[in-house]
């Protein structure tokens, strides 16, 4: 019984001296968009690390008879409307004698049977191993990877590249710089403007300059000085990088200008006289007592961020600013739906505004589902 | 509070003069000139220059002075005589180049600015208010897909339904009618009609961001104990909203403001190359891309004033919003 | 429900909802206060007295339930069971404030930075006295110099930040005060103040409950204060009454050991150097998922296996106002009913 009762006392005393962050999990768990947000983003995500596994084809790989195709059709039941297994048609060339077109069209001859780990363009598995397995593919009758016919579940581009392929292969760079590009603003945003609001005087004078002329300068002016001072004939990676740090070197001013106002008001809260007259380094007073205190909106603003670094790099992109073809990235991608006439002609290519508007609400749900958990005790 | 004013004040006069150091060593920076990008031009048309000619033109424009020098130059001309030096694009001054559209750009991007905080404030309210409500959700949903999607995407879209539905493209503020036969009041509906895509497709991606601060700080403020106090003295939960949160929950969207008036001039830019519209990111865009550098640095710097002027305004606001700043002798 | 009473609880009950589960943390409580008197609400910190405070008033947090009767005689509404009102409703605001009032425990939060004090005053008398702005500011000015704000007329105009903690909890009071309430509900208000502006603020609100004819109802765990200013006490532990009666009884002639505890924690001058201060074992437990038995039995010198913690207990007279919820002073309900334990 006693043995009991001290379990169960344990368990009650958990609450209690549950951490911040353990709390915080808990809350989230319960937040229904927030858990589908998280998951969406980790299928996201995963598809960016198996992209060249996923990816039917590799980034360049192109057939210009698909060349600005919808979606390859795909069939389930065969000439007599029986269930089968799925196949397509390979398109080809067709001269219209009549209208003296050159038209596109299925060849109805020849079926190519969907199938999976099917052989294709070399590459290393997580940039390690070497592989030509792709998670699915066509193969012919004989059952041997055919590579004529295309499979291109999202349509074709303008140099008919499977869309889908070059959305995967795109993520690798639209998923990854706004996080680090979110991540560096955040930090600089809470440093600077937690040492300017904390401080107070000379120093707060001087970063409050900075912000205000970085502030004060369009982006557009920046991003284009910037990125043509990028050498053009640089490695992809490279290029990136140099994008992360441009983006998140104008990012960081909005933060800490609100981060000053928040200490500013707090440094004269009484717990925080109450630190600094027990000793407690200032370092500490800040992270410990002072960021708690609007962690919420901290978190609002970097789950913020992050969508609006992927939204920045789409508009770079879009300018002719950020990455250019044939590295590709969503931003890329979406340049090609400039005009109505692409649109109109074309839907299928507005297809990566959905992976962009998914990705950027998941992160929205997530931070929004994080602002609601960073108050536990509500 | 006059002396914080005061020294705001001051300060503001440095501030430009370095912002406007920073905008022309900006501009400069990417490799090559006007006379640059302008060869490269007329070589691609089959004309060629020889060095020599190519030394002329340079000399002529004052481009192989040292940039500190040009600039200087550039700050004198504008100082002594109001002259914010020549467009080598459009071949007049720049200040011509630029009133053809300062106006209205200028109304575009004010009448966004206030759509934005009139939309918004009271949506964010409302969703604070009624947390997990179905209006909640929808307006948040709304809000969250305006921001998903990027700015010319959404003009791009737009435009295309609005084919789709009255079989006309409307590019432009002006109609061609419009252009031709001067102002009427009868094209006064179309032109507000006209008006309303860019102000839907420009203000839609802040408006997002106002309703989530403004949601949040009211939930903050919410459960502070002076709510409670408030209640305890029985007061309706009208005033305890409006009166206590709503002030307090506010700090934070005034300093958000100049921030917004940036996002709109850069927002703008994109949108209006899509959409046609005569306001000055276009122009700026061209003009930097030519290396057209003292029409792109006045653009730059009459956009870069108005933001500091913005922050300026919002920071006095603040500071009379909260009396622990307005009493305070900091700056 | 004699006429001398003018509020009357029973079997409150607070549930709160947690992630965990349903937590009640008011767990049947009974008491009255009668007119005029002070009434001592005491316990450690998490024993539920706040919330029983807050239910009176019906300003707990949307997640906590109150449950059971709440009886006032309210002006102009008769006798009700606050509970039963809507708690944003006229009704329950046109007591709040006016009829019951409350001080907190943080002055120093209590006030919105905002607004000046004078304002803050002043929207209580505006809600409920006078909408002439004139006569409604010379009402809490009054009041204000009452509460010993000295030159009230320039701190009427000044802000939270600049008084002190003393003189916000004044302001605080001359707020709850600037109606002429009933009751008074003082939430632990010297907690956050130092020692001399403690015996202050008592003082006057000792002196104010003369003048002004209030019943109050004090919440604290401090047992020193509690000797000082109270007419009746009620001894709470985990969501329950253990102990009542009046000061008297309960200071010379305690008798649930938690009582005990209590008092004996309390450093008193002239003990001996050597003597340890006594403190009670362990910790108030969580009341989640509470064991039967009486919740003070973990914790409990005079526990008896087999009883407390199967039985709960009921408050029991034993002899005058003084009751008593204890088997280990009032015997074992075992023996009542028959010699079956």
């Amino acid at each position: 019984m006693a043995l009991f009762r001290k379990k169960q006392m344990a368990k009650d005393e958990s609450y209690y001296l549950a951490s911040q962050w353990t709390l915080m999990w808990r809350k989230l768990k319960r937040h229904t968009l927030a858990k589908i947000s998280l998951a969406i983003l980790l299928v996201l995500y995963l598809g960016a690390l198996f992209a060249d596994f996923i990816a039917p084809y590799g980034l360049e790989e192109f057939s210009s008879v698909y060349k600005d195709t919808g979606p390859t059709k795909v069939y389930f039941t065969d000439e007599n409307g029986k269930l089968c297994r799925p196949y397509v048609y390979k398109l080809e060339k067709f001269n219209n004698r009549e209208t003296w077109t050159v038209e596109i069209r299925e060849n109805t001859e020849e079926k190519y049977y969907l199938d999976f780990l099917v052989e294709g363009q070399e590459y290393k598995f997580l940039g390690l191993i070497p592989s030509n397995l792709h998670l699915y593919g066509l193969v012919n009758e004989a059952g041997e990877a055919d590579r004529s016919a295309r499979i291109n579940i999202l349509g074709a581009d303008s140099a008919g590249r499977c869309i889908f392929s070059r959305v995967l292969f795109g993520s690798q760079i639209s998923l990854t710089i706004p996080f680090v590009s979110a991540a560096i603003s955040f930090v600089l945003g809470i440093l600077l403007g937690g040492i300017s609001g904390y401080f107070g005087g000379f120093l707060d004078t001087a970063i409050q300059r900075v912000i205000e002329v970085i502030s004060a300068i369009p982006s557009i002016p920046l991003w284009l000085a910037l990125s043509a001072a990028i050498p053009p004939d640089i490695p992809v990676s490279t290029m990136y990088l140099y994008i992360t740090v441009i983006l998140s070197f104008i990012g960081w001013t909005g933060l800490a200008r609100v981060v000053r106002g928040k200490f500013i008001s707090l440094r004269n809260e009484d717990f925080v006289m109450a630190a600094k007259l027990a000793g407690v380094s200032d370092f500490k007073i800040i992270v410990k007592h002072m960021v708690p205190g609007f962690l919420s909106y901290l978190i609002v603003n970097l789950t913020l961020g992050i969508p609006g670094s992927i939204l920045g790099e789409t508009s770079m992109s879009y300018l002719g600013l950020g990455m250019k073809s044939p590295a590709t990235s969503w931003g890329v991608l979406l340049k090609e739906t400039e005009d109505l006439v692409t649109v109109a002609q074309c839907p299928w290519k507005m297809i990566p505004l959905i992976f962009v508007i998914v990705t950027v609400l998941a992160f929205n749900f997530l931070g929004d589902g994080m602002r609601d958990a960073a108050d536990p005790y509500k | 509070m006059l002396k914080y004013i005061k020294k705001r004040l001051l300060l503001f006069i440095p501030t430009i003069i370095i912002i406007s150091i920073v905008i022309f060593f900006i501009i400069q920076l990417p490799p090559g000139d006007y006379v640059s990008s302008y060869v490269a031009a007329l070589a691609a048309e089959g004309e060629t220059f020889t060095p020599e000619e190519i030394a002329a033109m340079r000399a002529d424009y004052g481009l192989d002075d040292p940039w500190y020098i040009q600039y200087f130059n550039w700050v004198k001309g504008i100082v002594t005589e109001g002259d914010f030096g020549y467009s080598f694009e459009y071949g007049r001054s720049v200040w011509s180049v630029i009133m053809d559209r300062l106006y209205l750009t200028l109304a575009v991007s004010f009448v966004i600015l206030i759509f934005q905080y009139a939309v918004s404030l009271p949506i964010g309210i409302y969703c604070a208010n009624h947390q997990y409500s179905a209006g909640d959700y929808i307006w948040s949903f709304i809000g969250f897909l305006g921001t998903a999607t990027p700015n010319f995407l959404l003009a791009i879209l737009m435009m295309y339904w609005i084919y789709m539905a009255t079989g006309e493209v409307y590019l432009g503020l002006f109609s061609h009618d419009m252009l031709q036969n001067g102002l009427r009041m009868e094209y006064l509906p179309e032109f507000l009609f006209r008006c309303l895509i860019p102000l839907i497709v420009i203000g839609t991606s802040g408006t997002c961001g106002i309703i989530r601060t403004v949601r949040a700080q009211m939930l903050d403020e919410q459960v502070r104990q002076y709510t409670l106090t408030a209640r305890a003295k029985g007061c309706s939960e009208k005033t305890i909203i409006y009166k206590y949160c709503l002030r307090s929950a506010l700090n934070p969207v005034v300093s958000g403001m100049s921030g917004s008036l940036r996002t709109i001039f850069s927002g703008s830019t994109v949108s209006a190359i899509v959409m046609n519209l005569q306001i000055q990111g276009p122009v700026l865009l061209q003009a930097l891309k030519t290396q057209d550098m003292y029409l792109a640095g006045t653009i730059v710097m009459i956009q870069a004033i108005l933001v500091v002027v913005g922050t300026l305004l919002s920071d006095i606001a603040l500071a009379w919003l909260d009396p622990r700043i307005r009493f305070s002798e900091r700056g | 429900m004699d006429n001398d009473t003018i509020i009357e609880i029973k079997g409150l009950k607070v549930n709160i909802k947690i992630d965990e589960g349903t937590l009640t943390a008011v767990r049947g409580v009974d008491f009255e206060i009668r007119k005029g008197e002070t009434l001592g609400l005491v316990s450690e910190s998490g024993c539920g007295k706040s919330l029983t405070s807050k239910a009176i008033l019906g300003i707990n947090d949307k997640k906590c339930k109150a449950e059971g009767e709440i009886m006032f005689d309210a002006d102009g509404l008769g006798r009700v069971n606050l509970l039963k009102l809507n708690p944003i409703g006229k009704e329950i605001r046109s007591v709040r404030g006016k009829q019951i009032s409350m001080i907190f425990q943080e002055p120093m939060v209590a006030f919105s930075p905002m607004y000046t004090i004078g304002n803050q005053i002043n929207e209580a008398t505006l809600l409920h006295i006078t909408k002439d702005k004139a006569k409604a500011k010379e009402i809490s000015l009054e009041v204000m110099r009452k509460v010993g704000i000295a030159n009230a007329e320039k701190r009427y105009d000044q802000y939270p930040h600049e008084f002190s903690g003393g003189m916000l909890q004044r302001a605080l009071i001359a707020m709850a005060l600037v109606c002429n309430p009933k009751l008074l509900i003082a939430d632990e208000p010297t907690t956050a103040l130092d020692v001399t502006i403690q015996a202050q603020i008592l003082e006057l609100m000792k002196l104010l409950q003369k003048d002004f004819g209030m019943s109050i109802l004090f919440i604290t765990h401090d047992l020193g204060t509690v000797a000082r200013m109270c007419d009746r006490i009620a001894v709470m532990y985990l969501g329950r009454i253990v102990e009542s009666g009046t000061a008297l009884e309960i200071f010379k002639n305690p008798q649930h050991p938690y009582t005990h505890g209590l008092i004996g924690s309390v450093h008193k001058i002239g003990t001996k150097k050597q003597e340890r201060l006594y403190s009670i074992e362990g910790t108030v437990p969580l009341a989640l998922n509470l064991p039967a038995g009486c919740g003070f039995y973990e914790r409990c010198r005079r526990r008896i296996d087999g009883v407390c913690n199967v039985y709960d207990p009921e408050l029991v007279s034993v002899g005058g106002e003084h009751k008593v919820a204890c088997f280990a002073c009032t015997g074992c309900p075992g023996a009542k009913e028959g010699g079956k334990g």
